[in-house]
């Protein structure tokens, strides 16, 4: 049972950021980068199957720049057994369909029974890359996975979160590729000793140039704050100041007394 | 020939979805933009009265694709039934919803399809000749106008973006009804519908909700969201997502699109970034009120009042100003 897990490298959430005109995309205060949060879910998921499955292993992958060799590390110190990076110049906006061919070139003709991801990215949101990979793998795949038992070592039973405390359950076929909504387990803190053997453990390195990766077809125009769906008053003046102020808009509207 | 947009109608208990008119909505502004012809798509067994509903509803022209034993959503089904479909009619746009079954096949069909992929499309606006599709990104902290040269785009349509029609349509759109073949899935196989037993404990009742998001970086600190929260009569604590995932509160008192939907007369967010996910389920709170560190959170865009502060310092001040008035 070989399992491999995305995991992605993204700004820390509470890193402040703003527009940047010049790369169409953002800038930020500082590069505090952290694995994205819902990646540390399917790490974890990765880990705790491996357990009930002898003989197996978890791999890593993350698509990034040099700097996201940090997360690759920090999923091996949760005690994934090998990483591999695949190396990438850009540092704005990358399409997931292109991040996802990147991984499926990688995953093709090597022998994972799973694959995971997160639900979605912090920064990007898109939701995507996961089941395009499936799709290009022809695999198949379920999303936003809260539970999941192996069924034997052909099949995975899952269950699936919807919309209104609903979940939707399914049987299906290894390999397949399953993206895990948070919360499913409690993701395990790396241990100083993992972390100290997967730092002289090598991370495969791979130059993201294969030739069958389609162009990136989706773009980013500009980015800019949100606008304002509400008069979003801003209280002034010290803390005790605001305090004292809040306290008077609820009498005011009755909502304290 | 005009170009063609399809929406994909959502369903679920024998039951067209609201988004499925915000989708409609959405189609009317990309048409509006762009001439083009709309149609909708909806798959299940039996799949007539639900054809009937949009048929009537829109005055649009459906394909009621009945996909024999297909009750409620299938992804794989999904993905196959509607990628061989949609390849003959080569839609412009192929419109799906933002929710767990619409993200569930909507990038895997767009591969299929050769097209590009948006998802959580909150806007659609035309700059300078360009089409750009308006989403969140980075927790909702800024937007991005995404643009593609690709001629064929399926989107994720946010809930609560676009408003539907409330206005039943004059004359109800042709249904032109279909069998789907051999779509029996074998990769993966349905096991049902499971319903939870986790029941809202009392904030859909509560006239007050003071909620707690992961800016509260403890456990043992949401003692301060229970004593801010009991100098209101009528009172409730409840959390964001992370807090629950966290196991500091219960499932019982999540709040957005995977917890519940709450509408108190004031809702006090401490610590709580403004997530749309979360944000879809105390938007229409009568009134809102925000802390949070971060003058750049998504939170205070949907805030009435907005209150840069540490949670932790500042919540005490405000209970003991309460107190001593
Ligand atoms: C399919 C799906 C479904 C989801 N469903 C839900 C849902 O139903 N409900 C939900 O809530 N989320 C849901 N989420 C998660 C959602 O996307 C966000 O990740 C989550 O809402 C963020 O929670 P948060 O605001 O508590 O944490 P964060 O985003 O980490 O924000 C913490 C905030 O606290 C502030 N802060 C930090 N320290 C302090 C301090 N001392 N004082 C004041 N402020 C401070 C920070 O500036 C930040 O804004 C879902 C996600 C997905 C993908
Ligand atoms: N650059 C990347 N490297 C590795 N995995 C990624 C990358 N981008 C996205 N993923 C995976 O795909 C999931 C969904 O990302 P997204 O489509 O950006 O929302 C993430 O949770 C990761 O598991």
């Amino acid at each position: 049972m070989n399992i491999l897990v995305c995991v992605k490298q993204v700004l820390a959430a509470a890193v402040r950021i703003f527009p940047d005109a010049d790369s169409h995309w953002i800038c930020s205060e500082s590069d505090e980068y952290v694995m994205n949060r819902f990646d540390e879910f399917a790490v974890e998921a990765a880990l705790l199957l491996r357990e009930t499955m002898p003989a197996g292993r978890v791999d890593v992958i993350s698509v990034g720049p040099e700097r996201a060799e940090a997360v690759i590390r920090r999923a091996m110190g949760m005690g994934a057994d090998n990483g591999i990076h695949v190396v990438t110049e850009t540092h704005g906006y990358m399409d997931p369909a292109f991040t996802a061919a990147l991984m499926a070139a990688y995953v093709r003709n090597r022998d994972y029974d799973l694959i995971l991801t997160g639900v979605m990215s912090e920064d990007d949101m898109n939701g995507q890359t996961g089941p395009m990979m499936a799709e290009m793998l022809c695999l198949p795949c379920a999303t936003a996975v809260i539970h999941m038992e192996m069924l034997g070592a052909s099949a995975v039973y899952v269950e699936r979160e919807m919309e209104g405390g609903v979940r939707d359950a399914l049987e299906i076929q290894l390999p397949a590729l399953l993206s895990v909504q948070s919360g499913i387990h409690q993701p395990r803190y790396p241990s100083l000793s993992r972390m100290l053997r997967a730092n002289r453990h090598s991370i495969e390195m791979i130059r993201a140039e294969f030739p069958d990766v389609p162009t990136s077809a989706v773009h980013v125009a500009r980015t800019a704050f949100p606008g304002k769906i509400r008069a979003g008053c801003f209280l002034e003046g010290s803390a005790s100041e605001k305090a004292a102020r809040l306290l008077k808009i609820l009498q005011a509207r009755l909502l304290i007394r | 020939m005009n170009s063609l947009i399809v929406v994909i109608a959502e369903h679920a208990d024998g039951q067209i979805r609201p988004i499925t008119y915000e989708l409609v909505a959405c189609a009317r502004r990309l048409q509006r933009l762009q001439p083009a012809d709309i149609r909708i798509v909806v798959l299940s067994d039996p799949v007539e009265t639900l054809a009937e509903t949009l048929s009537q509803k829109t005055g649009l022209p459906v394909d009621a694709i009945r996909v024999p034993h297909l009750t409620g959503y299938h992804g794989d089904v999904y993905r196959s039934v509607l990628a061989k479909f949609l390849k003959d009619l080569q839609p412009r746009y192929v419109c799906t919803a933002h929710t767990s079954q619409g993200l569930d096949f909507a990038p895997g069909l767009a591969i299929r399809l050769g097209a590009a992929c948006i998802t959580g499309v909150e806007a659609v606006t035309e700059i300078n000749g360009d089409i750009c599709f308006t989403r969140r990104i980075c927790g909702g902290k800024l937007v991005a106008d995404m643009v593609t040269d690709h001629p064929q785009r399926v989107l994720s349509i946010l809930p609560g973006s676009f408003s539907a029609d409330a206005s039943e349509a004059v004359e109800p759109g042709a249904v032109f009804c279909k069998t789907a073949t051999s779509t029996t899935p074998v990769r993966s196989i349905s096991r049902g519908i499971l319903r939870s037993s986790v029941k809202a404990s009392g904030i859909m009742e509560a006239d007050v909700i003071v909620a707690a998001g992961r800016g509260v970086g403890d456990k043992d600190n949401l003692e301060l969201i229970f004593r801010m929260a009991a100098l209101f009569s009528g009172s409730a604590v409840a959390g964001s997502r992370i807090v629950c995932d966290m196991g500091w509160l219960d499932y019982a008192q999540q709040v957005g699109v995977t917890g519940f939907t709450v509408q108190p007369s004031l809702y006090i967010a401490c610590g709580i970034s403004g997530a749309i996910q979360h944000v879809s389920g105390m938007r229409a709170s009568g009134f809102i009120v925000a802390i949070n560190s971060d003058p750049n959170a998504a939170i205070f865009n949907v805030s009435d009042v907005c209150i840069v502060e540490d949670m932790l310092t500042f919540i005490p001040l405000f209970i003991e100003t309460a107190q001593h008035q």
